[in-house]
């Protein structure tokens, strides 16, 4: 379709011939590089250029518009004492652990659980629990302002039906508990997929030749499944974290950061700097510290699961 | 490990758990839907009832005709084509690229492109943001779509699916005359078709989910996508839950739909990086 066949066109001017002779000596060589040029132009500009521009911006006070001010690092020294970053760190933290204290637990007792022998209907399961991660954020979100609300709310309407005062799930004690409650509902079912597909890696011969052994459900467990799950909970830790520590709608819509910023988010923050407040150089500065922490999270994590020992 | 259980009593508590929180995770969706057709003061009720007394579609009726809630779907529609298609065809190409050619920096490139996912989204925010003004591409859907059109993961997952592409094919067609791009289009591309359709569910829900970057591009409201829309509609000072709550419903149903058709390519789309790792 790019072009034609090139032998056979005796009607064409020399150098027409030797830019075509050139052309099929080197388009195997040169092809490659055309098809995979979108992607690395687009990096480029729209990932690698950001990247070093927020490390230029952080180093700056910057509204916007007009002139920048060089601060060196008096924005990452801001930082570290501005009360409202570190509660939005402490938040972020809170539902990194709660992620992984909430969801990873359900979602692995699940998968046991459908992966047994004891359960037949397994897709209704698998399939029931997965469904909530095709919601948007926002979609999902929104449905947990009918059952969080301090009012109206229905777990408040349950409770004053059972004579159990109201308690006010948004407010500043408990709205990071509602936070995770819809991070766990939409999370739940896909780490299930994921911990079912590293059930069903596993051989079945292992199994068969503990229970030879004698060992009992429990050791085949402890000694099987578990070790034999280490890659895929590898994963899902990454996954898990990364997402937990780029969490942004949720808190946004549920309470708005609030109450008193004690479910904002480093994300929120960063957004609340850069686009409400036209503090690009202190937002580009949270987002290398996000970065940062990140990297290192996910470095810790490859190297406690021994992602870096040279195995096999 | 407690042989005083039948294998009966074990399968009920096991039944039990999973319809337990299957029914839990269900309930904040059936509720959603119960309350489309609700008053406000209804919704306000202290009692709540699932089946509403005096259902209506109000709500349903104000978010079409005060929201002009056809358009946002529209919008979220065009975007999400735009991006699907050209997402393909990028990934496929560089795909094809990894996996059948073999050139210098290959191996180097490839870890760059790897590399490239662990950037996270927020750090580069507010600079991609000041990038698109001065590209002219805020409040367009160029900027909506162009900075993440040609993602590292989808060149990753068809390059996986290209190298199955038997060489012997491409030669046959090279010695026809063939050009490389034609070998590409003709070829290769439909014989990677299922693994297609599964990028393709990926990236139609990634985009038309997508909140936070359409929130800061998308600067005028006609040309806003869906989950903006419904963000704004919760910030409003006088939230009508219904109406919000039919909007939310709404749009999840063209996934769900999605999903209902191609509930296979769904499930391998999801779980493929996990396979891969």
């Amino acid at each position: 379709m790019a072009s034609l066949p090139v032998h056979g066109n005796a009607r064409n001017t020399d150098g027409d011939r030797g830019l075509r002779a050139w052309w099929s000596r080197s388009e195997r060589k040169v092809v490659p590089y055309v098809f995979i040029s979108p992607f690395y132009i687009l990096f480029i500009v729209f990932s690698v250029g950001p990247l070093v521009y927020a490390l230029y911006l952080s180093l700056h006070r910057w509204p916007g518009t007009g002139p920048m001010r060089h601060v060196g690092l008096g924005n990452y020294t801001y930082l570290a004492g501005d009360p409202v970053f570190l509660k939005s760190l402490w938040n972020t933290v809170y539902y990194a652990v709660g992620a992984f204290l909430f969801i990873l637990p359900l979602a692995l007792v699940l998968a046991l659980l459908i992966n047994s022998t004891l359960i037949r209907i397994k897709s209704l399961f698998r399939i029931g629990y997965f469904l909530p991660i095709l919601t948007s954020t926002v979609a999902a979100t929104i449905m947990f302002l009918l059952i969080f609300n301090n009012e109206f709310g229905l777990i408040n309407q349950g409770l004053a039906s059972l004579g159990i005062p109201a308690l006010k799930w948004l407010d500043e004690e408990l709205v990071k508990i509602s936070v995770l409650a819809v991070v766990t509902w939409r999370y739940t079912g896909i780490n299930v997929l994921y911990f079912l597909t590293g059930l069903q890696s596993i051989p079945p011969e292992l199994y068969e030749a503990a229970q030879v052994d004698g060992a009992g459900t429990w050791a085949q467990f402890r000694y099987i499944t578990l070790p034999q799950l280490r890659p895929i909970a590898l994963f899902v830790g990454v996954v898990t974290m990364i997402g937990s520590f780029q969490l942004f709608a949720e808190p946004m819509l549920l309470a708005n950061g609030g109450p008193n910023d004690a479910s904002l988010t480093i994300a929120n923050y960063l957004y609340r700097m850069g686009f409400t407040n036209a503090k690009l150089g202190y937002g580009s500065a949270i987002g290398w510290v996000l970065a940062l922490i990140i990297f290192g999270l996910s470095f810790i994590q490859l190297y406690l699961f021994g992602a870096f020992r040279k195995e096999d | 490990m407690n042989g005083s259980l039948t294998v009966r009593a074990q399968r009920t508590i096991a039944y039990g758990f999973l319809f337990f929180i299957l029914i839990s995770m269900a309930t904040p969706f059936v509720w959603m839907i119960s309350n489309t057709f609700k008053e406000q003061s209804q919704i306000f009720e202290r009692q709540p009832t699932l089946i509403p007394e005096e259902p209506h579609l109000r709500n349903y009726v104000s978010l079409f005709v005060d929201f002009d809630f056809h358009k946002h779907f529209l919008n979220s529609a065009f975007i999400a084509v735009v991006h699907t298609f050209s997402h393909l065809f990028l990934a496929s190409l560089a795909g094809f690229a990894f996996a059948k050619y073999n050139f210098p920096l290959k191996n180097f490139l490839f870890l760059i492109l790897l590399g490239s996912m662990m950037v996270p989204l927020y750090t580069i925010f507010i600079p991609l943001f000041v990038l698109v003004i001065r590209l002219g591409l805020v409040n367009s859907y160029a900027g909506v779509i162009i900075p993440g059109v040609a993602g590292a993961f989808g060149i990753f997952f068809m390059k996986q699916s290209m190298e199955a592409v038997p060489g012997e094919l491409l030669d046959s067609a090279r010695i026809d005359g063939a050009s490389e791009f034609r070998i590409y289009w003709q070829i290769a591309l439909p014989l990677v078709r299922p693994a297609l359709a599964v990028l393709a569910v990926l990236a139609f829900m990634g985009s038309w989910n997508d909140f936070v970057w359409p929130l800061v591009v998308l600067r005028s409201r006609e040309l806003q996508t869906l989950p903006v829309v419904m963000a704004g509609m919760v910030s409003l000072y006088r939230m009508e839950y219904g109406v919000v709550m039919a909007a939310s419903l709404l749009s999840t149903i063209p996934i769900l739909l999605l999903f209902l058709v191609l509930q296979k390519q769904f499930l391998a789309g999801l779980t493929v990086g996990a396979v891969k790792s």
